[in-house]
């Protein structure tokens, strides 16, 4: 949520897309209700009344994971990120996905305005998708993943050893999906969507 | 706005049924319901909607699936009524019988936020036999309850109230309070009243009120104003008369006696219909001087008094204030009391004085510098002069009666028989007797039986004041201004004169002049010059030489020094210091500075020294300009105070504008009664208070009204305390900044001294203000058929100020150098009095004409979805319109502007006419270069012509072959555009995209249908909005069998294949959207139906493919 006064031109919109995957990863963990209401307090981001972990280790968490991954969003290594909330058993029970696209090769640039802009569609259309939502259970455990284009070696950055493969069970059938909001900016897309488990997932 | 909510609701909300009324033509009904949310939960949100797009749409969605909605809404609203049937039977049987039912066939209807909240007022009506409606209705509501109204609803007040009173909730609350229903006439919305004080609160309040000055002024405004003045004497003797009669009548209760009389001004002005020459001001004025004799324990020096009254112009004598029998001077009833208390302060009167002085002797600051540029190489031998005039309050009032010199006399802004008002000067007779400032007047008396209590005279004290300083400066170059009445003199320059003779020749002018003595102090510096003022008081004058300087101070006792107060007197009496002697033992400055702080001790050592070191002539600029009111203050509630704070700023802005300064800083002070302190003895007074204060910076310094009301609305908030215990409220700016002279002179300032003449001080411009007012007021005296036209002019002219320049710019601008068309701002053209546009028009060669018509058309293509049922029908309006300008472009037809006005309203019946004419001429060249737009609409006509039975008006053979060669050029050009991107979606390529053009040649409605929604949907390219529309306006269109039934399907579902294939990898939330509008209506349509099987499959195939999962449509 910080803004950094000194970023280079070429990797603002990235900057801006990591900071908007931080709030609004947050929103979402504010909208599952995983921790009480009280673990959150009300920010302005965007002009929007967001939400904004008071914790320091669940803020860190969510800002830590997000900006590890700006250098590989920068090189268009990651494809998805995901919010997964699953249960004891690690089986999950519902995925918000990111879904970004990043045409490298467009020679043209998004504006940092038009993007902001198109960024707060989300976080307005998030605030109100509670009832696609499915309800967790109390003793939910939740989780970011990113999912990317292909394995970064290992030498590329400090920061890529931080993320480790997920021991997170996957579906074993093509789930649902629910979108919740696309945005299409050239070179930039966004998409925002649920993951169910498929009516015919076998229960565990 | 309406429509943009609603669309980009409709685009980002899945479920939203809002969306699927957006055609609403009732945009004041879309609001209403829109307000009503707040009261219904988000489920019967999409349903309000649809109960308004009902109305619209009832008669001709009779078969449509909106009925749905329609009989939804009944089914609700019927429900809801038997609800309140029910609970209202409930409550009836639970104690209030029929007799309570008060709100009989009333039925209300909430509008947005009120206090109490609509569940409260439900309550009432619940209670009171009254009836409380969900959803306005016009035919079922009897009163819109609202507190507020948004700009948007007041313009458009009947679209939004249909006629129905709009009323304050407090109506019903006074309603239930008094057991009975009360007229809503008072309690109707200030917003919409009208604003005006009618002429009756305005006579009975003037009559009471604090001078009789405005009342007086306003007499005469009605003099000027009347035309026919042949019953004046008539009605002048009887009112005389009456007078007289009262008089006797009421013998002594003078308060009595002076109420009535203008309370029978009042009545006979009233009946009369004409005002009263000055006669009936005589009259009052005798009856005043009655009043005192009755009043004043001493009959002689009151018929002085009177005499001295009478004497003076009727007009500058403010008549002295009869008895406050009621809170009349207070905030509560008085609406000007702002106005009033600071016309007849004295305090105000010395505040403002200096702004006044700045202005009429500008040079001087200026002046100085040139004289002091070596005020330290003359500081050794300064000579310094101190004029202060003697008691001038006082002496002003009475220097023309030498009669009353040696009585004692004192000046009081009332002199009523209670005696709480407080001396503001006395003269030095009457010091004699001990009587002094801030004595009540009750004390005075008793103190000085005979003395003579005179009002203030503000126009004399301004008049006595230029004159003082204009000889001043006559004599001397360098004068500061301490006050109105106070100035000190720097005579070191003016070598060779004696300043003994200078000051004993300035104070004998000062007394031919003004008639008022003044005394002079001469020394070698302002501190000692001040001092020695005070030994030649009064009418003399005193000599601190320097080598005396040192045994004046020895004796002199240390309250005498300037700064010094009663705190520090004590503190330093405990220290056994009283006498600037005694203060000089304590050698040491650091002591001094140690003890009573830095700048203190300084002050101290040096004056107990004699040493001032200012200049004359350095006029400190003031740090805060604020106004405070403690007297009189008395609120009934929070809307007397916001109404109080509102012209307190009105003056604040004023004063700030008369220094040409603006302010960043707003500090509110307020002073709130005591808890345990009791009603003050001095009558309105602030009594024992304890003081607040708030202050808000602000990043850009102001000095505009609505700004402060703002600041200071907001400030007020932050106290959040009982409006009742307020006892004085004060608004102080600092953090003063210049106001650029360069933006005030195309500021307010400019047009203000348009209208007033140059020379207008704050002071003048307020007392301005009161005749006007009172002119306003004759304006509504008419409406009480008093005949007073003539005075309506002024108003008119104040408002026209406001509209001079924006109406001029234009037409200068144009008169110079008209801008080309284009650059031209279509909402500032279109919302031109039609005066001026003709004006412009012929400027521009009528051209505008067109301009404004293509301009119209096109917002109206925009945002014109409330004729598109008709549209699908008959060609639209719209279209012609454009038409009508293509063939002028095409033909280049002479322009001929009666043409143009008659054509635009008319071309709905001439469309036959101008199509063919036009169709055998179009050049496809100039076609392809026209906007989009305007293409897409000819070949949309062109389209139409082609096929004979599909519109109204399509009986226009000759012209279709060349309709279709002009087609086909363009959609070989089209193709062209499209030879070189993917074959995968190549109906999707190009702007319009291809299948556009494909669906509109095509023989299927549908799909002519479908292309034409994709100009209406106005969102290019968004299969989804296009649906939308589809569905919305023609979906009865889209069953109708036809033989191309299934080569339509087959085209449309080949489209949104294609669509799928465009958007699968960026933009699922857009095909999620159309499946999902598609899977809702395909109950209802075959083709519908028959679209969403054949592409369902291959939708979840591509989401499997891209997304790894299935798309989940959980509608249907």
């Amino acid at each position: 949520m910080d803004r950094k006064d000194n970023q280079s031109p070429h990797d603002g919109s990235a900057r801006i897309l990591v900071e908007f995957l931080e709030v609004a990863i947050t929103s979402i963990v504010f909208l599952k209700g995983v921790y009480p209401s009280g673990a959150f307090e009300r920010r302005r981001y965007m002009n929007l009344v967001v939400q904004r972990a008071r914790h320091p280790d669940l803020r860190d968490y969510i800002h830590s994971a997000v900006f590890g991954l700006l250098p590989f969003i920068e090189k268009g290594l990651v494809e998805r990120v995901a919010v997964i909330f699953f249960n004891t058993d690690n089986i999950p029970v519902e995925r918000f996905m990111f879904k970004l696209a990043v045409n490298q090769a467009s020679s043209s640039k998004v504006e940092d305005a038009d993007l902001e802009f198109s960024l707060r569609s989300f976080l307005m259309k998030l605030s109100v998708s509670e009832p696609l939502t499915k309800v967790l259970s109390h003793d939910c455990r939740w989780e970011i993943t990113g999912y990317f284009r292909s394995l970064p070696e290992a030498s590329s950055s400090k920061t890529s050893e931080l993320w480790i493969p997920t021991d997170t069970k996957q579906w074993q059938q093509p789930p649902l999906i629910t979108p919740i909001k696309s945005m299409s900016s050239e070179p930039l897309c966004v998409q925002l969507y649920l993951e169910h488990p498929s009516l015919n997932e076998p229960k565990p | 706005m309406n429509l943009d909510s609603s669309r980009s609701a409709g685009s980002s909300a899945q479920k939203s049924k809002r969306s699927f009324n957006s055609s609403s033509s009732n945009r004041s009904n879309t609001t209403n319901s829109k307000k009503q949310k707040n009261t219904t939960n988000q489920k019967t949100l999409g349903a309000a909607w649809g109960s308004n797009s009902l109305s619209s749409s009832r008669s001709s969605f009779r078969n449509s699936p909106f009925s749905e909605f329609g009989s939804y809404m009944a089914e609700k609203n019927k429900k809801l009524h038997n609800q309140f049937n029910a609970q209202a039977s409930n409550s009836s049987s639970g104690g209030s019988n029929s007799e309570f039912a008060i709100f009989r066939g009333v039925s209300i209807f909430v509008d947005g936020f009120t206090v109490p909240s609509s569940q409260e007022l439900r309550g009432y009506m619940l209670k009171y036999g009254g009836r409380y409606e969900n959803y306005f209705s016009r035919h079922r509501v009897t009163h819109i309850i609202c507190s507020n109204l948004p700009n948007s609803k007041l313009k458009n007040l009947r679209s939004f109230s249909g006629g129905l009173p709009i009323v304050k909730p407090s109506w019903v609350l006074d309603s239930v309070a008094a057991n009975k229903l009360l007229s809503w006439v008072p309690y109707q919305l200030e917003q919409l009243a009208d604003n005006q004080p009618r002429l009756s609160a305005f006579f009975a309040l003037k009559t009471l009120s604090i001078s009789g000055d405005a009342f007086l002024v306003k007499h005469e405004d009605e003099c000027t104003s009347s035309k026919g003045g042949q019953e004046e004497d008539d009605n002048s003797s009887e009112v005389g008369k009456s007078t007289e009669y009262k008089h006797q009548s009421c013998g002594g209760s003078d308060g009595n006696t002076r109420e009535e009389v203008h309370s029978l001004i009042e009545q006979s002005s009233r009946a009369s219909g004409c005002s009263f020459d000055v006669k009936i001001e005589d009259k009052e004025d005798e009856s005043i001087v009655k009043d005192d004799d009755q009043t004043s324990p001493c009959a002689r020096s009151a018929s002085v008094g009177g005499s001295c009254l009478d004497n003076q112009d009727t007009k500058s004598l403010p008549s002295p204030v009869a008895v406050g029998s009621s809170e009349s001077h207070s905030t509560l009833k008085d609406p000007n009391f702002v106005e009033n208390y600071f016309k007849n302060s004295r305090l105000h009167f010395i505040g403002t004085w200096r702004n006044r002085y700045r202005k009429r002797f500008p040079n001087q600051s200026n002046g100085l510098k040139h004289v002091n540029p070596n005020p330290n190489s003359s500081a050794e031998k300064m000579t310094i002069i101190h004029v202060d005039m003697d008691c001038f309050f006082v002496s002003v009032v009475i220097r023309r009666h030498p009669e009353l010199k040696d009585k004692p006399v004192a000046v009081c802004h009332s002199d009523s028989p209670k005696g709480t008002a407080e001396i503001s000067s006395a003269n030095y007779p009457a010091r004699d007797y001990g009587v002094r400032a801030g004595l009540f007047v009750r004390d005075a008396k008793a103190l000085c039986p005979h003395i003579v209590i005179v009002p203030y005279n503000f126009e004399a004290y301004e008049e006595v004041a230029d004159q003082f300083y204009n000889i001043l400066h006559k004599h001397c170059k360098t004068v500061q201004a301490v006050s109105c009445d106070e100035a000190f003199l720097d005579v070191t320059n003016l070598e060779g004169e004696d300043p003994e003779h200078l000051a004993s020749t300035i104070r004998k002018e000062i007394f031919e002049t003004t008639g008022c003595t003044a005394s002079a102090g001469i020394a070698g510096n302002m501190l000692l010059a001040r001092l020695a003022t005070r030994n030649a008081k009064p009418e003399g004058q005193f000599h601190i030489s320097p080598e005396k300087v040192d045994d004046y101070l020895h004796q002199l006792p240390i309250k005498a020094l300037p700064g010094i107060g009663r705190v520090l007197e004590e503190k330093l009496k405990q220290k056994n210091v009283q006498t600037c002697g005694q203060l000089r033992i304590i050698s040491k400055k650091d002591s001094l500075e140690k003890d009573y702080g830095a700048k203190t001790g300084e002050m101290l050592w040096n004056y107990s020294r004699g040493i001032d070191n200012r200049l004359v002539g350095m006029i400190q600029e003031s740090k805060s300009i604020g106004a405070e009111v403690n007297w009189g203050v008395r609120f009934k509630d929070p809307k007397d105070s916001q109404s109080f704070l509102s012209s307190l700023c009105k003056e604040v802005s004023l004063r700030l504008q008369g220094c040409g300064v603006q302010g960043r800083t707003f500090t509110l002070k307020i002073k709130k009664r005591r808890k345990d302190a009791e009603e003050p003895a001095k009558y309105m007074g602030c009594g024992d208070c304890e003081n607040l204060s708030h202050s808000l910076t602000v990043p850009v310094a102001t000095d505009a009204v609505e700004v402060l009301q703002r600041i200071t609305k907001q400030l007020f908030g932050v106290f959040n305390i009982d409006v009742k215990e307020i006892r004085g409220i004060g608004l102080q700016v600092s953090k003063l900044e210049n106001a650029d002279p360069l933006k005030q002179g195309s500021g307010k300032n400019s047009l203000k001294s348009w209208l007033k003449s140059t020379s207008a001080s704050s002071e003048e411009q307020r007392n301005r203000t009161v005749p006007k007012k009172a002119i306003v007021d004759c304006g509504s005296l008419r409406n009480d058929s008093i005949p007073g036209r003539s005075c309506e002019e002024i108003p008119v002219i104040t408002n026209s100020v406001g509209n001079n320049p924006s109406s001029d710019e234009p037409s200068l601008n144009s008169n110079s150098a008209p801008p080309p068309l284009s650059h031209l701002d279509f909402g500032v053209i279109g919302s031109l009095p039609p005066e001026i546009f003709s004006e412009l028009n012929k400027i521009y060669g009528g051209k505008l004409v067109d301009f404004v018509a293509k301009s119209k058309s096109k917002g109206k293509m925009k945002e014109g979805e409330g004729l598109l049922f008709e549209n699908l029908v008959h060609p639209d309006k719209i279209t012609k319109e454009d038409k009508v300008k293509q063939h002028d472009d095409v033909q280049v037809m002479p322009s001929d502007e009666g043409y143009h006005n008659l054509a635009i309203p008319a071309v709905g019946l001439e469309k036959p006419d101008l199509m063919p004419s036009s169709l055998s001429q179009v050049d496809t060249s100039v076609l392809q270069q026209l906007p989009q737009e305007l293409r897409v609409n000819i070949i949309e006509q062109l389209s139409a012509h082609r096929k004979p039975g599909f519109s109204a008006n399509s009986s226009l053979g000759p012209s279709s072959k060349h309709t279709q060669d002009s087609l086909e050029n363009i959609n070989s050009e089209n193709r062209l555009e499209s030879t070189d991107s993917a074959s995968n979606y190549k109906l999707w390529v190009g702007n319009p995209p291809k299948w556009v053009d494909e669906f509109s040649k095509s023989n299927c409605v549908i799909l002519n249908v479908l292309a034409k929604m994709y100009y209406k949907s106005g969102s290019p390219g968004n299969l989804s909005s296009i649906l939308r529309y589809t569905i919305l306006e023609s979906q009865h269109l889209l069953d109708v069998g036809y033989e191309s039934w299934n080569e339509a399907l087959d085209r449309f579902s080949e489209v949104l294949k294609q669509y799928v294939k465009l958007k699968i990898e960026l933009d699922l939330e857009e095909l999620y959207i159309c499946f999902q509008l598609l899977r809702r209506f395909m109950s209802k349509s075959n083709f519908l139906l028959h679209v969403y099987d054949n592409v369902f499959p291959y939708l979840q195939a591509s989401v499997n493919e891209s997304y790894g999962g299935n798309l989940h449509l959980p509608f249907g």
